[in-house]
C-alpha cells in the first residue's frame, strides 16, 4: 500500500519535473505531429532539441527583475 | 447562487481570527521582540482569504471568465509558442519568470523603515494592486491571442499610448538590468570566494549546454542534475579557493568586476542561446525555486526573532542613510517587486498566455502566481529583520558614509542611532566567510547574512556555507536575468530600427546584432559603472529611479486594464484596476517630484547637482566626495538621475491623460466601444480552473470522459 502510493507520488513528482524543465517537449511535439500531420516526416530528436533551442534564440523571453 | 456551507464558514472564520490574531501581535505587541512566524502566519492568512474571495469575485464578476471558450492555446496550437499546458506547469513557468531578485531585494532596502511598514505595503499592496495587475493583464491577453502589452496599449489607448509603453519597457529594461548588474557587483567585490564560484557557473554552463546539444539532446533534467551538483561543489570550493594562492586572481575591485560584467554581458547575449543562456536559465530556475522552498521550511523551523524595530525613526524623518525619502512615498517605490511589479506585465502577455489551458486558470496562475512572489518579498523582510540592526545599517549604508574601517563604521551606525561594536562588526564578517561586510549595499549579502542565519539554525552547517550559497543563488539568476534582458532589449532596438532601416531588423545579420547588443550593454553598463564609482552610493542613487521606472510599467498595465473595462461597458467595475492606478500614480508622481524637486539635497537629483557644482565653483570638496573627480563625478550623475526621474513622470501623465481621454469617450458613448477582443469560440477541452479540481469539476471530468466533445463546464458569465 504504501509502497504504491509512493511510487504513485515519485511518479507524479517525475511527470513534473519533465513537464516543467520542458524535458517532454518531444513527446508533445511528436503527438501534435500524429494529431495534426499524420504521415508527414517529423523531425528527430536531435533535430527537433537543434530547432528548439535555435527558436529561442529568435524568440527571447524576459526574466523579471 | 451556492450557499456557503457550515464548514466552509467554519474554516474562513478561523482563517480570518487567525490573520486578525497574527497581524495584531505584529502591530501591537509591546516591548519585546516577535518572532517572526507570525509575520508569516498573517501573510498566509491574508493570502488565503484574498484569493478565495477578492480573486474570485474579480474572476467571475469582473472579468466574466468563461470555462467554454477556448483560449488560444487552444484554437491555436501549433507546438512551438501556442500549446496548451497544464495549469501547475504553467504556475512553475510563470513563477519561474516573474520572480526574480526584485523581491528580494527591495524589502532588504525598505527594512530601514522598520519591518510593519514593508510588510503592510507587501500584503496589502499584492492583494489589491500586483496580484491584479497580473491577472488582468494575463486575461486580457488571453482574449487577444496572446498579444503584448504594448500591442495592447496601442490597439486600446491609441499609438502615443503604446509608444509610451514600449519607451517605458525599454528604459526599465536598461535601469534594471544595470541595478541588478550593480547589487552583483556589490555582492561580489573583494570577495574572492563568492566571485569563484560566481566564475564557475560559466563553464558549468556550457557544460550543460553541449551535453543538451551534442551528446544527450533534450536531457534537461540530467543536464541540470549534473549542473546543480557541480555548483554545490563550486561553492564549497570556493572556499578553499579563498584560503590558496588563487585567492589574488579571484578578489576583484568593484571597478574590474563592473568591466568584467559589460564583456560577459555582450558575449552571452551575441553567443548561441544554447550555449550559454538555456542551460544558465535551467539552472538557476531550479536553484531559485528550491532555496525559495528551503527558506519557506527554514523560517518555519527555526522561527527566528525580528531584532529591526518595527516602525523606525526613519519613517517619519525621511533621513535614512539606505534611501533617502519618508515612508510615503519611498516605501511604495522601493518595494516593487513582491507588491505591485509592473514589469509582470510583460510576463503576463508574453508566453504564459499562449498556454494557458482555461480562462478560469488567470485566477490561479496569474493572482496565485503573485500571492507567491508576494509570500518571497515578506521572507525577505524577515531575513533583513532577524538581523542586529547595527550589522544591517554597517552594511547598507553607502561606503562614503561608513569609511574603511571598522572604527569608523562603528562609529557613523553610532550617530544613526545604532550600535555595533567594531569587534562584532568584524566577527560578523569573519563567520561568513569575508574579510568585511561594510557598505556591502545591495541588499544581497544582508539577505545572505540573514539566510545563512535562517538556515544554520534550521539545518545546522556552516553559515559561511550558507552565505555564500545564498550569495551564488542571488547572483546566478541576476546574471539569467541581464542575459536575457539583453537580449530582448537588443531584439526591441532591432525591430524600431528595422522600421527605418530594412538590414537592421534581421535578427541573423550579425554586424546589426552585435551592433544593437554593444549599444545595449552600453546602456546599461553606464548605469551600472555611474552606480559603482558613484561616491554618494549607486544603490542610494539608483534604487528608487528602478522602482519609478517598475512602477510606470504598472501604470501602464493598469490603465489599459481599466480602459477595457470601461470600453466594454463595464464602468461599473473600473475601480478594481482604477483605485490601484490612482495609488500607482500618486506615488509614482510624489516620489518623482521629490527626487526632481526637493531642495534637500540628500533627496532631489537637482539640488544635489547644485549643491555639489557650488562646491565645485567655490574650489570645495563636499563629503562624501574625496576629490574633484568625484565631485565632478556627482554632479554628472545627479543630472541624469534628475532628468530620467523627469522623464519617467512625464510618460506616467501622458499614459493617464491618453487613457482619461478614452475613458471620457466611451462614457459619453452609454455603450460598449469595440475592443481588440477575438470572438468567442466553444473549448473543446475540459480541466479544473484551480489547483484542485472542485467537487463540481470532478463530477463534470466523469461526465466529459462518458460523452462525446465538447462538453460544457463550469459556470458561463
Amino acid at each position: 500500500m504504501t509502497a504504491a502510493r509512493l511510487r504513485h507520488g515519485f511518479g507524479r513528482l517525475a511527470w513534473y519535473l519533465r513537464e516543467v524543465s520542458g524535458e517532454s517537449a518531444y513527446d508533445r511535439y511528436c503527438e501534435h505531429r500524429e494529431r495534426h500531420h499524420p504521415g508527414e516526416e517529423a523531425m528527430t530528436r536531435a533535430e527537433f532539441w537543434r530547432w528548439r533551442m535555435d527558436e529561442r534564440d529568435r524568440n527571447p523571453g524576459a526574466r523579471c527583475c | 447562487m451556492r450557499r456557503f456551507s457550515v464548514r466552509s464558514i467554519l474554516v474562513w472564520t478561523a482563517v480570518s481570527i487567525l490573520g486578525a490574531v497574527a497581524w495584531g501581535i505584529i502591530a501591537l505587541a509591546r516591548g519585546e521582540h516577535i518572532s517572526a512566524a507570525w509575520l508569516i502566519v498573517a501573510a498566509l492568512c491574508s493570502y488565503a482569504i484574498a484569493y478565495r474571495f477578492y480573486s474570485r469575485f474579480i474572476a467571475r464578476r469582473v472579468l466574466g471568465v468563461d470555462n467554454n471558450r477556448a483560449t488560444p492555446a487552444e484554437r491555436l496550437e501549433n507546438g512551438i509558442d501556442y500549446n496548451v499546458t497544464d495549469r501547475r506547469v504553467l504556475f512553475g513557468h510563470h513563477f519561474a519568470a516573474i520572480a526574480g531578485a526584485g523581491p528580494l531585494v527591495g524589502p532588504v532596502l525598505a527594512a530601514q523603515m522598520g519591518y510593519l511598514p514593508g510588510t503592510l505595503w507587501i500584503v496589502f499592496g499584492v492583494i489589491f494592486a500586483g496580484a491584479v495587475q497580473d491577472m488582468v493583464t494575463l486575461f486580457f491577453s488571453v482574449r487577444r491571442n496572446g498579444k503584448s502589452l504594448g500591442q495592447m496599449a496601442r490597439d486600446e489607448i491609441g499609438a502615443v499610448g503604446g509608444a509610451v509603453a514600449l519607451i517605458a519597457v525599454f528604459s526599465i529594461m536598461i535601469l534594471i538590468l544595470a541595478v541588478l548588474a550593480l547589487v552583483v557587483v556589490q555582492a561580489l567585490a573583494t570577495s574572492p570566494w563568492g566571485t569563484f564560484s560566481i566564475a564557475m557557473t560559466i563553464p558549468i554552463a556550457l557544460f550543460m549546454g553541449f551535453w543538451m546539444r551534442l551528446i544527450r539532446p533534450g536531457a534537461i533534467l540530467e543536464a541540470t542534475g549534473i549542473g546543480v551538483v557541480l555548483l554545490l561543489a563550486a561553492v564549497i570550493g570556493g572556499k578553499y579557493v579563498a584560503d590558496s594562492g588563487l585567492a589574488g586572481a579571484f578578489t576583484l575591485s568593484p571597478e574590474s568586476l563592473t568591466i568584467a560584467l559589460i564583456v560577459y554581458g555582450f558575449v552571452a547575449s551575441v553567443l548561441p542561446v544554447w550555449m550559454l543562456l538555456a542551460p544558465r536559465d535551467y539552472l538557476s530556475a531550479f536553484m531559485k525555486i528550491g532555496t525559495i522552498a528551503l527558506l519557506a521550511v527554514g523560517i518555519i523551523i527555526a522561527s527566528p526573532t525580528m531584532h529591526n524595530e518595527r516602525v523606525t525613526d526613519f519613517a517619519s524623518t525621511g533621513a535614512g542613510p539606505v534611501f533617502a525619502g519618508p515612508l510615503f512615498p519611498f516605501v511604495f517605490i522601493i518595494i516593487a517587486c513582491g507588491a505591485l511589479s509592473g514589469f509582470h506585465s510583460l510576463i503576463a502577455s508574453g508566453t504564459t498566455p499562449k498556454m494557458i489551458e482555461k480562462e478560469g486558470q488567470v485566477r490561479f496562475i496569474g493572482y496565485g502566481g503573485m500571492l507567491t512572489e508576494s509570500f518571497v518579498a515578506v521572507m525577505a523582510i524577515i531575513a533583513a529583520s532577524i538581523i542586529a540592526p547595527g550589522l544591517y545599517y554597517s552594511m547598507n549604508v553607502p561606503a562614503g558614509v561608513l569609511g574603511d574601517t571598522a572604527q569608523s563604521a562603528a562609529t557613523a551606525v553610532k550617530d544613526f542611532g545604532f550600535t555595533i561594536t567594531p569587534g562584532a562588526l568584524n566577527s560578523a564578517a569573519a563567520d561568513v566567510g569575508e574579510k568585511t561586510l561594510i557598505a556591502r549595499t545591495g541588499g544581497a549579502p544582508t539577505l545572505a547574512v540573514g539566510m545563512s542565519e535562517i538556515f544554520s539554525g534550521a539545518f545546522g552547517g556552516f553559515k559561511a556555507f550558507w552565505y555564500h550559497f545564498a550569495i551564488m543563488f542571488e547572483a546566478l539568476f541576476i546574471l539569467t536575468t541581464v542575459d536575457a534582458g539583453t537580449r530582448v532589449c537588443r531584439f526591441m532596438l532591432q525591430d524600431t530600427l528595422g522600421n527605418l532601416w530594412k538590414p537592421m531588423g534581421r535578427t541573423s545579420w550579425w554586424p546589426g546584432l552585435a551592433g544593437a547588443s554593444a549599444v545595449v550593454v552600453a546602456a546599461w553598463g553606464y548605469f551600472l559603472y555611474n552606480g559603482v564609482t558613484n561616491p554618494l552610493g549607486g544603490i542610494n542613487q539608483l534604487f528608487p529611479l528602478f522602482g519609478i521606472a517598475n512602477q510606470l510599467l504598472a501604470a501602464v498595465a493598469l490603465a489599459v486594464g481599466t480602459t477595457i473595462l470601461i470600453k466594454s461597458g463595464r464602468a461599473k467595475w473600473a475601480w478594481v484596476t482604477g483605485i490601484p492606478l490612482a495609488w500607482d500614480a500618486t506615488v509614482t508622481l510624489t516620489a518623482s517630484s521629490y527626487k526632481v524637486f526637493s531642495s534637500n539635497p540628500k533627496l532631489g537629483f537637482f539640488a544635489q547637482r547644485n549643491a555639489f557644482q557650488d562646491a565645485i565653483d567655490a574650489n570645495k570638496v563636499l563629503p562624501p566626495a574625496k576629490s574633484m573627480d568625484d565631485m565632478h563625478t556627482i554632479v554628472t550623475n545627479s543630472t541624469v538621475d534628475g532628468i530620467l526621474a523627469a522623464f519617467f513622470a512625464v510618460m506616467i501623465i501622458i499614459v493617464i491623460l491618453m487613457s482619461v481621454r478614452i475613458w471620457l469617450i466611451a462614457l459619453r458613448r452609454r455603450g460598449p466601444l469595440p475592443t481588440s477582443e477575438t470572438p468567442p469560440e466553444p473549448s473543446m477541452l475540459w480541466a479544473p480552473a484551480g489547483l484542485f479540481p472542485t467537487p463540481e469539476e470532478r463530477a463534470q471530468m466523469g461526465r466529459a470522459q462518458r460523452e462525446p466533445m465538447p462538453v460544457g463546464f463550469g459556470r458561463g458569465r
